[in-house]
């Protein structure tokens, strides 16, 4: 192979899914820019963040476009380093250690993807054709039926590296950590849309063009994604901080998209490409709200916050919106993308019982999203303002800038459009070449035509309201147990607790303990496992010479019993 | 003859180390001078040997097999370039870092003394004539991680040069049996003496002898003690050409010569290289997990590393071997920069210990972004220069069905990881240590050595395009893959 061969491969194909996910990734980082010439201002090193966000940029559209199997993976672990440096920027005393998680779990992931290629490469090209071979492997001219031991590893080893970029689990510690610690912007641009698209996209890629799966690995994708799923809205539920706790929902819906993917049938893969955008536009409002909310209260923490609605109108209807669009509640994006993925869990009927596990995972996670949104919305915009909140607004009216404003307001009239037009969408056209052919939905639905039974159920209901009960109402301060909330500030309810008790039922409580133990932290227990090792093997290292020359002795002997045999 | 000038990459170091000795004692400024000149030509000689075609050298006019041979072939001529290219970067580096020590003279003799062993042990063919060479550089070796004489440098220059003589034995009793038994130390010659004369005990015996003395020296676990002991208690410099090159002149190109071009590679053999590649990788990298001191850290690492290189040679096949050969040179570019970052940090900060570091990526860019470059390479990280070699070694590894050791190589590539990253996060991010508010960037010799070596790392990948990779990296590899050569064979180069 000479260097003319190297440039005349096809190093990018130009699919009209790749372009709507390249659209995607450039709105988003319009909206991140925006979003961080307000946040970000008066930080250290502002050039070499929005260096740092233009190259993730570019190399965002490299990898959704190409075509060659070693240029992505090598634009892919570039990703990684920057994904790094971006976190760097964070200012919480463990953003170090959020970082060097973060790079560990993508770049480990990224190595075992390295030894995929290599297992593809083996499986396509065979032995003797070196590095040429490799650089030859391609989206478009391969593909490997899975059957036997080494496409199944070859499979798992590329999807790992998928999974760890989306946050799904086993790889998805690091999510939570870094929506705590880094700055907004960043963990808007990156794991919850960027990350999104890549990691999901790689996956569909992967599964639909590269391999041919077999049903079975369509069930453990399916099991993955209802223990996200499940597992990660769980454990949203009982966090304090509203960061953290977008963290853990931005893994959870990850958990839809990979089941939808598992599925293995067209409305189900083509509900899930369609939540992996949605999810891009639904969280980033979400945490670019959650970023409005810190800059004008300097805090996330949910016993210090509460009701900022009256403050923060505009953040509090965009936060709302995407509440409801997380949530999975018609007429907005979330739901129309849920949709797709249930009448997809429902089309793998055919293959077993399971599909009634799955189909039930992905029901209550919507259902558990739903309340802990509702803790979350109770707990920063309506519920009884904190005396935080209440000395910030006396000291000064906080507003929301316009650079903040625009981009949250942006997403969330997205949302509703995405949902309310849904029906609207050519998804046969969009999602080729993944999704082959235009998806069939059984039933009846309309979105466009139920958001207007939903509007007229609502118009109804208050034309109910106020001709029959407005008149009979009274309205009173709040209280509790007799006590007048405004006069005892220490009686408020924040909220945080709403759903504390779940660590009580019995099989849950030891889960939720393992879990704060980091029991289930891939990189934890990773990491004290080689220290365990480690202390053992530095204990035979104790500085003496005689030990050492020992065992040089002994490597001797070793190598001859090696040899003579 | 095209091979005249052979000679003069030993003489050039060897004359300038006692002219050094002789001249420069008084002046400083002379001896850097000298130091600098002697190791831009030998990078110039070095750089000739690889764009002209192989050829040896009588020495003295007497053929081989009773005279010494010099063969400068494809190996040889890849060794020199790594090892001339680390000691002219580490020289710059040097010329401002060794202001914190006295004896310039001494430091640029032993200098070029080591580069003078370095080059000798890679151009000779002939297997005593190597011995004496790699003495010659083992001995300025030990003297130069005492040079800061203090207790710890002594400590650690003593295990250094009993467990290195404990190496050194083992060879030469190794060499008198093959002598003994084949009737010559030319090595090729050699070669083609044991086909005829067949595997015998005493060949094993010498086999084992020769092996562990070179593992000795390129630190392949379980020889690997003294290393992480004397790597870092010498300067930094040194610590950047022990680790760099010196383990791989002395040990890793040493057994791959033994192995396919004198023994010529048994399956067996090659088993036993898979074996100890992989433990030497494990060990290595789960050690350099728990260390704070950043040069001890980075030591266990070269254990690590050279694991990798004998995992590929181990593989026998050319792909494999390309890949042992590739990251033998991109980690010589890696680690002898991360060494001299670590000297940058200590002479910035005054402490190795990684936990009293913090927050200097503000204070020190250019150190800052050298060593993340480094450790990217080092982990593997595309598309640093390591990302490359390790994907060669996995691909050959999946080639040869050898499952089980990609995905060792994989596990081992990512502890490597964490442990790189335990480095960035601990003396770069967060917020800065205390008593750091004055710590300056280092001035620019120093800085220049980093930046270079940095860039290399970045590039690193562009060896692999096929015009380069023709010129510099299939001539090595054509060398071990041919197997043994014949004294006919490399007579005629």
């Amino acid at each position: 192979m000479s260097l003319e061969n190297l440039f005349s491969l096809d190093l990018f194909s130009f699919s009209p899914l790749a372009w709507l996910a390249a659209a995607f990734a450039g709105l988003f980082f319009i909206l991140v820019v925006i979003y961080s010439l307000n946040f970000m201002k008066g930080r250290k090193g502002l050039f070499r963040y929005y260096l740092y966000t233009v190259l993730t940029l570019v190399l965002t559209l490299g990898v959704i476009f190409a075509d060659n199997l070693l240029l992505l993976v090598i634009l892919w672990g570039f990703l990684g380093l920057l994904l790094y440096l971006l976190i760097g920027f964070g200012r919480t005393p463990s953003t170090p250690a959020t970082a060097r998680k973060a790079l560990l779990i993508v770049g480990g992931t990224d190595a075992m993807m390295l030894l995929g290629l290599a297992l593809v490469w083996f499986l396509v090209y065979g032995p003797g054709t070196g590095l040429s071979g490799l650089a030859k492997l391609s989206f478009s001219t391969v593909t490997i039926p899975v059957a036997g031991g080494l496409s199944v590893a070859a499979f798992l080893l590329l999807a790992s590296a998928a999974l760890a970029k989306a946050g799904a689990m086993p790889f998805h510690t690091w999510v939570p950590d870094m929506a705590e610690d880094a700055p907004i912007p960043v963990t808007a641009y990156l794991p919850a849309s960027l990350d999104k698209l890549l990691g999901v996209f790689f996956l569909a890629r992967i599964s639909l063009e590269l391999f041919i799966l077999d049903s079975t690995l369509g069930i453990v994708l399916m099991a993955l994604g209802s223990i996200t799923i499940m597992a990660a809205v769980m454990m949203a539920m009982v966090q304090h901080d509203m960061k953290r706790l977008l963290g853990y929902h931005a893994v959870s819906q990850v958990g839809y998209m990979v089941l939808g993917i598992g599925t293995g049938n067209p409305i189900g893969i083509c509900g899930a490409l369609f939540h992996m955008f949605n999810h891009t536009i639904y969280k980033s409002c979400l945490f670019m709200a959650a970023g409005a909310v810190e800059k004008s209260m300097n805090t996330t923490d949910l016993h210090r916050l509460g009701g900022l609605a009256k403050l923060m109108p505009l953040v509090f209807g965009a936060f709302f919106v995407a509440s409801l669009s997380i949530s999975g509640v018609p007429p907005f994006n979330g739901f129309a993308s849920k949709w797709m993925i249930y009448q997809g869990i429902i089309g793998t009927a055919g293959n077993g019982w399971t599909w009634i596990i799955w189909l039930t995972a992905a029901m209550m996670g919507s259902a558990l999203t739903l309340a802990s949104f509702m803790k979350l919305i109770h707990a920063v915009f309506l519920g009884q303002a904190s005396p935080h909140v209440t000395k910030i607004a006396e000291s000064s009216r906080p507003g929301t800038p316009f650079a903040l404003a625009a981009p949250i307001a942006v997403l969330a009239v997205l949302c509703i459009l995405f949902g309310v037009f849904a029906d609207r969408i050519p998804f046969g056209e969009l999602f080729s070449p993944v999704l082959a052919g235009e998806p069939v939905f059984p039933g009846l639905w309309s979105s466009t035509s139920a958001t207007i039974l939903i509007l007229a159920g609502l118009f109804l209901g208050m034309v109910v309201y106020l001709l029959g009960s407005a008149g009979k109402t009274r309205s009173v301060a709040p209280f509790i147990g007799g006590e007048d909330l405004d006069a005892r500030p220490s009686m408020r309810v924040s909220g945080v607790d709403f759903y504390s008790t779940v660590k009580d039922v019995k099989p849950l409580g030891v889960l939720f303990d393992w879990a704060e133990r980091k029991h289930f932290d891939c990189y934890v227990v990773g990491l004290r496992f080689a220290d365990f090792l480690g202390g053992i093997l530095s204990g035979l290292h104790n500085g003496l010479l005689g030990r050492y020359v020992l065992w040089c002795l002994a490597g001797v002997v070793a190598l001859y019993l090696a040899l003579i045999g | 003859m095209a091979g005249e000038y052979i000679p003069l990459l030993v003489a050039v170091p060897l004359a300038g180390a006692f002219f050094c000795a002789l001249a420069a004692r008084k002046s400083g400024v002379l001896a850097d001078t000298i130091g600098t000149l002697i190791v831009a030509l030998v990078l110039a000689l070095s750089i000739y040997a690889v764009v002209s075609p192989p050829s040896t050298h009588a020495v003295g006019g007497w053929p081989a097999p009773l005279g010494i041979l010099l063969v400068m072939d494809g190996l040889a001529s890849l060794m020199l370039l790594v090892v001339s290219l680390v000691a002219f970067l580490v020289m710059i580096y040097s010329l401002s870092y060794m202001n914190a020590y006295s004896g310039r003279w001494q430091f640029h003799t032993l200098f070029l003394l080591m580069l003078a062993g370095m080059n000798g042990v890679v151009i000779t063919g002939d297997l005593f004539n190597l011995f004496v060479f790699l003495e010659v550089a083992s001995l300025a070796s030990y003297a130069l991680v005492a040079f800061g004489t203090g207790k710890h440098e002594l400590e650690a220059a003593f295990k250094y040069a009993v467990m290195g003589s404990l190496g050194s034995l083992l060879l030469l009793l190794g060499i008198a049996f093959l002598y003994g038994y084949t009737g010559t130390l030319n090595m090729a010659h050699m070669a083609e003496r044991l086909g005829e004369l067949g595997v015998a005990p005493i060949t094993v015996a010498a086999l084992v002898l020769l092996l562990s003395g070179f593992a000795l020296k390129a630190a392949i676990v379980p020889f690997h003690s003294w290393l992480p002991d004397a790597h870092p208690s010498a300067p930094a410099p040194i610590s950047a050409m022990l680790s760099g090159v010196l383990i791989k002149s002395l040990g890793v190109y040493t057994i791959a010569r033994l192995v396919f071009n004198v023994y010529g590679a048994s399956p067996d053999l090659l088993n036993l290289l898979l074996v100890l590649g992989a433990v030497s990788m494990g060990i290595g990298v789960i050690l350099a997990l728990r260390q704070w001191d950043m040069k001890r850290l980075l030591a266990y690492h070269s254990v690590s590393q050279v694991g990798y290189m004998i995992l590929g040679f181990g593989l026998g096949s050319p792909l494999g071997i390309l890949g042992g050969l590739f990251h033998l040179f991109n980690h010589s570019i890696f680690k002898s920069l991360l060494f001299l970052n670590s000297g940058a940090l200590e002479q910035a900060t005054g402490t190795r210990n990684l936990k009293e570091m913090g927050g200097l990526s503000g204070r020190m860019p250019t150190t800052s972004w050298t060593t993340l470059s480094a450790s990217m390479s080092i982990s593997g990280v595309p598309p640093f220069s390591g990302f490359w070699s390790k994907l060669i070694i996995v691909m050959a590894c999946v080639e040869q069905g050898r499952w089980f050791y990609g995905a060792w190589a994989i596990l081992v590539s990512v502890l490597t990881l964490a442990s790189f990253l335990k480095v960035t996060k601990f003396a770069f991010l967060g917020k800065l240590g205390k008593g750091f508010e004055n710590v300056r960037e280092v001035p620019w010799p120093m800085r220049f050595g980093m930046v270079v070596l940095a860039l290399l790392c970045i590039v690193g990948g562009l060896m692999l395009v096929p015009e380069v990779k023709e010129m510099v990296l299939t001539p090595a590899v054509r060398v071990l893959d041919h197997g043994i050569l014949t004294l006919g064979e490399v007579v005629r180069l």
